[in-house]
């Protein structure tokens, strides 16, 4: 019956890219910030500035939704530059949350120094996979990556001198030099910190060389290798790189949870939470590193905030399945396309979107609102 | 296990659970060759068979007629997530597919807890005899052989009907080349549709068949780890498929007796190799892809279709 449509399609290139950006090929470095980059900066202050009216139950909830953005900046890196399907972002995490919780409590390091290491600690394993990657490609790497977190479970986190046994570790919250972020509005503000600094090295990454080389790889291969670059390299830097940046929103989720044991990071939990990092970024955006601070806001806040009532919080699993499945399908580029869109319409007929904009402020704020208070 | 198990009852254990993995791989070969869809989403529909049946069960329909019940809902949960939502993806945008079935399996995980309302356990009447049965001196639950049995029946008549009947030769027609058999005038979202319906009625067997059957005579007993969207069996079954390639289902039935004979019979082995028993499924799957055992089974051409 469609028999046309179907020839039609098989002549494309398989590229996913056609409703992606593709970043500006001279970089941006020296000039003056545009309107558009202070206007966003502008939003995510007052963002950030939203749990404090809250008290105690807002900074937590800031501080999840922080280190799941740090966690997702992993899957950017990853899948969104490197087309790379990877399900084990949060055994990465879990790495680098056991390498913080031995450092810190078994061999009595400062946390300065533990954060690092939980970053190197997840090297040997990106490599690992890394290599898989050069030879594995899309849905075949998606079941390695599966396979591997699954076996990380039953080898790496059930190894009790680097787990602290099944009870774990206990990690205090960090203290550096004079400055003590024990309290949970000073943890907030250095989680806040760290996902700002890596929010702009991940940008920064995207229109560097190394990051225009993951995007060629992500949209030709073979098109890439023709070009010159080295693909088998940018495979293992850009889960190199994603490893690394999971291990620190791992050190940073060992502060937060201040006790750390392996059986969040074995099957079926490590599983569920990497699918809902990878869900996250595809509802964010994923091929833009602010796609990945969005898309936590949107989820973890959620979850979080209905965590104790489960009627809404398994209606928000519902509920977010249902709107990745509906923006990959219609606008693969997630929240942050959605968001062009409507500055677009600001610009052009002004009057529709700001009303259309202030309608999902009122409706999602409002039915939150509505919820808890109804609870 | 606290005592040392006989052979025969590790064998039994591992054909059941072998045929248990066979039903599910063959499931996902049988779409992803027709569709080009890897379904992660497979456990997750197999658990809307297994919810509707607790729930059935839980109002008094005996459990013979709710397990059709819930195969009916299995095979409905597939064929809507083909003709909703993957119908609509082009070809060859895989990281999108792979998403989009992820997305489905975490809907479908969720539906299914939603559901059962956040029990720690949900007990499931048994819908197979679990008594005792003499095999050879050793008792061995009724329950695991009714269900190598059936497994294997179940997946030998669908081998047999795929290469026979019309239907099955429709469905490799198109497997082979879509666009050719879209000429010859197959309806290709017609027979999509029947891969995605049978390969989630294979889905809903499979977990109806474990599910229940769990816990021995007391019946069966899900608990939070089955309602996730991965389950606990997926991973094996990929590993089963993978044995034929992801694309030749007689392989990705031999597989399922691979994986589920190595992880039951390992019981037995002397004590540094029987702790491999929770690892080898993920040895041998990463032995298997590096492999790459699907040149084996198709034609570059074929295997380009399908990316």
């Amino acid at each position: 019956m469609n028999v046309d449509v179907a020839i039609e399609t098989k002549g494309d290139s398989p590229q996913i890219t056609e409703t992606f950006d593709t970043p500006p090929a001279t970089r941006a470095r020296g000039r003056r910030p545009t309107r558009s980059q202070l206007l966003g900066l502008a939003s995510l202050a007052i963002i950030s500035l939203v749990p404090v009216p809250f008290g105690d139950f807002g900074y937590f909830i800031g501080q999840y939704a922080t280190i799941y953005a740090i966690l997702g900046l992993s899957v950017v890196v990853v899948t969104g530059y490197a087309g790379l399907i990877s399900l084990m972002p949060y055994s990465f995490a879990g790495i680098g949350a056991m390498a913080t919780g031995a450092a810190m409590a078994s061999w009595g390091w400062p946390f300065w120094l533990a954060l690092p290491f939980a970053a190197a600690a997840t090297v040997p394993f990106a490599l690992f996979v890394g290599i898989t990657s050069v030879r594995l490609k899309g849905l075949y790497l998606a079941i390695a990556t599966l396979t591997i977190s699954n076996a990380l479970g039953e080898t790496f986190f059930t190894w009790a001198p680097v787990t602290g046994g099944d009870s774990g570790h206990l990690v205090g919250r960090p203290v550096v030099g004079p400055i003590d972020f024990g309290s949970d509005l000073a943890f907030y503000l250095l989680c806040l910190g760290a996902v700002f600094v890596l929010l702009f090295m991940v940008e920064g990454l995207r229109t560097s060389r190394m990051g225009r080389a993951m995007l060629a790889v992500r949209d030709n291969e073979l098109e890439a290798q023709a070009l010159g670059i080295n693909v088998a390299k940018t495979k293992l830097v850009a889960f190199v790189l994603s490893g690394m940046i999971a291990g620190l929103g791992g050190a940073f989720l060992a502060q937060l949870l201040i006790s750390v044991t392996p059986n969040a990071f074995q099957s079926p939990f490590a599983e569920a939470t990497s699918l809902l990092l990878v869900t996250l970024v595809a509802i964010g955006g994923m091929d833009r590193a602010i796609g990945a601070f969005v898309g936590a806001i949107a989820l973890v806040v959620q979850q979080q905030v209905f965590n104790g009532f489960e009627f809404f919080f398994a209606f928000v699993g519902i509920y977010a399945a249902v709107v990745l499945i509906a923006f990959l399908l219609f606008r693969p580029g997630g929240l942050v396309q959605v968001g062009k869109i409507l500055a677009a319409l600001v610009r052009t007929r002004p009057a529709l979107g700001i009303s259309i904009i202030a309608i999902i402020l009122v409706t999602n704020i409002g039915g939150a609102w509505l919820i808890l208070s109804l609870s | 296990m606290i005592y040392a198990a006989p052979v025969t009852e590790v064998t039994i254990f591992g054909l059941s659970s072998g045929a248990v993995f066979a039903l599910l791989a063959l499931g996902l070969v049988l779409i992803y060759r027709t569709t080009g869809v890897l379904n992660f989403a497979h456990w997750a529909i197999g658990l809307m068979a297994v919810v509707t049946y607790a729930m059935m069960t839980a109002i008094g329909v005996p459990p013979q007629l709710a397990a059709l019940l819930g195969l009916a809902m299995g095979v409905a949960s597939g064929v809507l997530a083909y003709r909703l939502v993957f119908k609509r993806v082009g070809r060859g945008r895989q990281v999108i597919v792979i998403l989009i079935a992820i997305g489905l399996a975490q809907f479908y995980s969720s539906v299914a807890q939603f559901a059962l309302g956040f029990e720690q356990f949900t007990r499931l009447e048994p819908w197979l005899p679990t008594g005792d049965v003499d095999v050879g001196g050793v008792a061995i639950r009724a329950s695991e052989i009714a269900t190598a049995v059936s497994a294997i029946g179940i997946a030998f008549g669908f081998l047999v009907w795929f290469k026979l009947s019309r239907t099955g030769r429709a469905l490799r027609a198109v497997a082979q080349n879509r666009e050719a058999a879209m000429l010859a005038g197959i309806d290709d979202v017609k027979y999509s549709s029947i891969a995605w319906g049978i390969g989630s009625a294979l889905a809903a067997l499979a977990l109806l068949l474990v599910l229940p059957h769990s816990a021995g005579t007391q019946g069966g007993i899900i608990t939070t780890f089955d309602l996730t969207p991965f389950g606990t069996l997926l991973i094996p079954a990929f590993g089963a498929a993978l044995v034929g390639g992801l694309v030749h289902l007689p392989m990705a039935l031999v597989g399922g007796f691979v994986f589920g004979l190595a992880r039951e019979l390992l019981i037995l082995a002397p004590k540094p190799w029987s702790d491999l028993r929770a690892s080898v499924a993920a040895i041998l799957i990463l032995f298997l892809l590096l492999l790459r055992t699907e040149r084996f089974f198709a034609t570059r051409q074929e295997l380009e279709a399908l990316e």
